[in-house]
């Protein structure tokens, strides 16, 4: 009894331990601040940015519809504005989705120095600066850009396609930035496949198909999730890739966020919108824990 | 083993860094804030060899971006080159502090009527900077003589998607002002929706908001944008293709002063770095790089001649009075930004 | 028979030849990149006029380019020195800072059970999606506050508080339903946590922590909004350097920049493949 009860004390003193730099520096520097902003999101704008210290919760009531005062009405764009940059978002993880998860799997059939030299070669793009690398996507689809000069040439096309500023050029932007978000998590749980469990199962009579669903789609969920989880987040946030690419006529929510501090010098409204679409995520990606939970609780028993 | 390593080279590499950066911090420093692009990277050169200063230069896009980073508390900064509206509003926000250039050596080159700050007539506080007009650069194989705003409309309902206009809230909008007739600090309601209406009704037509065409304008993937004069530069270099002009229905037009902020820590460096601004063969030098309007008297003389005469660089008297100038709007601002939220978004 | 299938000639054809598409996406626009680097055209890099090397010569402060016209477009040694070895720095520290947080979490949450367990998910994921713009301000008014004074150090903390989220997801993915056989073998047979950790552990996660860390770096060396509100004087690091110039278009010069910067890793790199693929 005593010998459980030491090891136990040892488990909790480990594991406190593991979480500790996590706790402090988290909740030194991250919920502060965020606090910070928490607090602002329930006060009256500034004139000339900040904020002035008095109550006023219809920042919400702008982009929900209540409270409202006589300055703030209710605007139905800030919803569509945020489904539209859902939309965009999971469009995005869907493309890097289909482009790594086969080649994840390319890169783990490797052996050796070849494999790292494959990972290697599809990590390295990523060293050069994202700006750089969403500016070339822009010669690359404008008019006189590459794709176009192309199709001219080859006479599959007579006028150049609009191939920039639109939802199309956004996803391309954000699916070549965030491709390694993706690509990482799902090669990391692809590559510890086990597979005896796909031999076990064909064994078993079980179809190609069969197998896949049954055996290694759910053998590679977690990284699929993990995934999705950090391609979802930046591409809903990201402002970069609307502006550059877009050519902000493609409006997203970190645009707008971005415009409220530094144009409208609206920085409780921009917070209040910040928090609604971080309330919304987390909801979004417990639930999808939960689930995965419940499914894995099933897995086992 | 190896992370701890890697931890102990990296944290004795940061500081070493921190400590080389607060070196440089030390005495003989002079801190800038400008706008990107906003200074001949010479001039500092110059300055730094001949007072034996050493200057960084740090850079920032919109007025409220400064704003912001100054309110929320960075210091270290000693010059900051804010519009005349933000200048006004820095002062009232108490971050700027008097310098008293009107009292140093050569503020008699400057041009009276550049002194546009209404907290600050007599500049006591800032320097009058540069001007300029917001007009539109164009590719002239794609259009060969461009010389309204009508005309720019015009192409773009015509050729789709070969235009843009800036991605700014004021600028935009007041083109839609300014071609109803209104002033560009209206706070009427009416009048502002009609802007917004104009330009919601010119959007499809338009390919982008945003400012850096000069690349697709030269390359012809744009025909024509609205743009900033410096853009002149580039149509000087191959005055055959390109060309910029302030339309003849009238323009907005911007002045940036530079400003002392209240948390100078190098004082002395940056009254001289003013003083040194004020000669005109320097105010000259800048002017050929950033090619916008002077506001100094006896610099325009000393201008190259295809800057001098130029008529957006250095525009006739009838002209200038067809430009107009933001004025800090306080809460009408609202208006504009909620009808620009429109305008991006339907 | 699928495992069959998938190593029969039509399968691994298949495969590579997907893989060729794959590495065709990643690089194409670098090699646009690399074709520009060497445009002589100083004021507009999307229009070719002729082959130059000088771009990559007035990186290292040689050749004063063309014309005097040109000069005032390019940027001194000294800055590009000055805002690369920022961005190193800044990401070397971060991003090493939060693997090792990231990791130690990862493993604590896939490891015990303990209450409150849901509670440390959701913080997790917080940093990832708070905007850039509002974390950005957020800290800046923190620092300012709390009397740090902004430099790099700033920037560093800055970056960690968000980066050990996307290292955590990252691990524990690969965590996720390893097999702990091994690791309880090495602990009935009396090696200590640490032991256990170093030999057992790390080894089978250490593609996930690799993966991680790899994934914080870029993420750093990328971020530009956070950094640019926490930065303190002359701590601009490129992607703010690049943001800066951005209106008047890219300069080749920061086209040869970045082709460096490829080279450089690329070299690193292969010096580490090679190192260990001799230790094997």
């Amino acid at each position: 009894m005593a010998g459980s009860g030491a090891i136990l004390a040892r488990k909790r003193r480990t594991l406190i331990l593991l979480l500790a730099p996590l706790t402090l520096m988290l909740s030194v520097f991250f919920l502060i601040p965020l606090s910070i902003m928490v607090i602002y999101s329930f006060l009256e704008p500034g004139l000339y940015g900040g904020v002035e210290w008095n109550w006023y919760p219809y920042n919400y009531g702008r982009i929900l519809g209540w409270p409202l005062n006589d300055f703030e009405t209710f605007e139905v764009i800030y919803l569509k504005i945020f489904l539209n940059s859902a939309q965009i978002a999971v469009m995005t993880v869907i493309v890097t989705f289909l482009l790594s998860y086969p080649a994840a799997f390319w890169v783990s059939r490797m052996t050796g120095a070849r494999k790292n030299l494959a990972l290697f070669l599809i990590t390295l793009p990523f060293f050069a600066n994202m700006l750089v690398r969403i500016y070339a996507w822009l010669l690359l689809l404008r008019p006189t850009g590459f794709f176009n000069t192309i199709l001219q040439s080859t006479g599959l096309i007579a006028e150049p396609l609009n191939l920039l500023f639109t939802n199309f050029s956004v996803i391309i932007g954000m699916v070549y930035i965030l491709t390694p978000f993706m690509f990482l998590p799902i090669y990391a749980s692809v590559e510890k496949l086990d597979y005896s469990l796909v031999r076990a199962s064909q064994d078993l009579g079980a179809n190609p198909i069969q197998t896949f669903r049954r055996v290694i789609l759910p053998l590679t969920a977690p990284g699929i999730i993990g995934g999705s989880v950090i391609v979802f987040i930046p591409a809903l946030g990201n402002f970069i890739v609307p502006a550059f690419l877009g050519g902000s006529k493609v409006q997203m929510t970190g645009n707008l966020i971005e415009r409220s501090f530094l144009q409208s010098r609206d920085w409780p409204f921009g917070a209040a919108l910040a928090l609604l679409i971080m309330a919304f995520v987390v909801i979004l990606v417990m639930f999808q824990i939960s689930r995965q939970n419940r499914a894995a609780e099933r897995g086992i028993a | 083993m190896n992370m701890i390593k890697y931890l102990k080279s990296g944290v004795a590499i940061a500081a070493s860094v921190m400590a080389m950066t607060s070196i440089a911090s030390a005495e003989g420093s002079l801190n800038l804030y400008n706008w990107g692009e906003y200074i001949n990277p010479e001039i500092i050169e110059d300055f730094s060899k001949e007072f034996d200063v050493d200057v960084t230069l740090d850079t920032y896009s919109t007025n409220e971006e400064m704003l912001a980073r100054i309110q929320a508390g960075a210091t270290g900064y000693d010059l900051v080159w804010p519009s005349v509206h933000m200048h006004d509003i820095m002062q009232k926000l108490n971050l700027l502090q008097p310098t008293n250039v009107n009292q140093m050596p050569g503020f008699e080159n400057i041009d009276p009527s550049a002194l546009r700050s209404k907290e600050d007539p007599k500049a006591e506080y800032c320097l009058p900077y540069a001007w300029g007009a917001v007009g539109i650069f164009y590719n002239k194989e794609m259009i060969p003589e461009l010389t309204s705003w009508q005309q720019f409309f015009d192409y773009a309902a015509a050729n789709p998607g070969k235009v843009t206009m800036l991605d700014d809230l004021r600028e935009t909008l007041g083109v839609g002002l300014i071609l109803n007739g209104a002033s560009v600090n209206s706070s009427d309601k009416d009048e502002i929706t009609a802007a917004e209406e104009f330009i919601l009704k010119q959007k499809p037509n338009i390919g982008a908001f945003r400012y850096d065409i000069i690349p697709l304008v030269t390359a012809g993937d744009m025909a024509a944008s609205h743009y900033y004069v410096g853009a002149v530069l580039n149509a000087n270099q191959s005055p055959d293709k390109l060309g910029f002009v302030i339309p003849e229905e009238g323009a907005t037009m911007y002045q940036e002063d530079i400003c002392m902020l209240k948390t100078a820590p190098n004082t002395a460096n940056a009254l001289k770095f003013l003083e040194f601004m004020m000669r005109p063969d320097v105010s000259a030098k800048n002017t050929e790089r950033l090619t916008n309007g002077s506001v100094n008297t006896a610099a325009i003389a000393l201008l190259p001649d295809e800057l001098k005469n130029h008529p957006a660089v250095n525009p006739p008297a009838e002209m200038r009075a067809k430009l107009q100038i933001f004025d800090d709007l306080g809460k009408s601002l609202r208006l504009y930004t909620r009808a620009w939220d429109r305008v991006k978004t339907n | 028979m699928l495992d069959k299938i998938l190593s029969s000639r039509f399968w691994s054809w298949l495969f590579k030849g997907y893989g060729i598409v794959f590495l065709i996406f990643l690089y194409l626009p670098l090699g646009l990149i690399f074709v520009y680097s060497f445009n002589a055209n100083s004021i507009n890099m999307a229009v070719w006029t002729d082959f130059t090397f000088d771009w990559y010569l007035t990186i290292f402060g040689g050749a004063n380019s063309q014309s005097e016209f040109d000069a005032a477009f390019t940027e001194s040694p000294e800055r590009i020195f000055e805002v690369v070895r920022n961005s190193a720095v800044v990401a070397l520290c971060a991003s090493t800072i939060s693997t090792v947080i990231g990791t130690a979490t990862a493993i604590a949450l896939q490891r015990y059970n303990f209450a409150g367990k849901k509670f440390y998910q959701a913080l997790l994921i917080l940093p990832m999606i708070v905007p850039d713009i509002v974390l950005g301000i957020a800290l800046l008014i923190f620092f300012v506050g709390a009397g740090f004074e902004l430099s790099l150090l700033t920037i560093i903390i800055g970056h960690t508080t968000f980066l050990a989220s996307y290292v955590f997801i990252v691990v524990s993915a690969r965590l996720a339903g390893m097999d702990t056989t091994l690791e309880q073998a090495s602990a009935d047979l009396g090696a200590g946590p640490l032991t256990t950790f170093r030999r057992v552990t790390l080894p089978q996660i250490m593609p996930g922590v690799v993966g991680g860390f790899l994934l914080a770096f870029i993420i750093s060396l990328d971020d530009v909004v956070i950094t640019y509100f926490i930065a303190g004087v002359g701590s601009q690091t490129l992607p703010i350097f690049i943001l800066a110039m951005m209106r008047r278009g890219l300069r080749p010069q920061i086209n040869a920049l970045a082709v460096l910067l490829l080279a450089f890793s690329f070299v690193v790199a292969a010096i580490g493949l090679y190192l260990r693929s001799r230790k094997t």
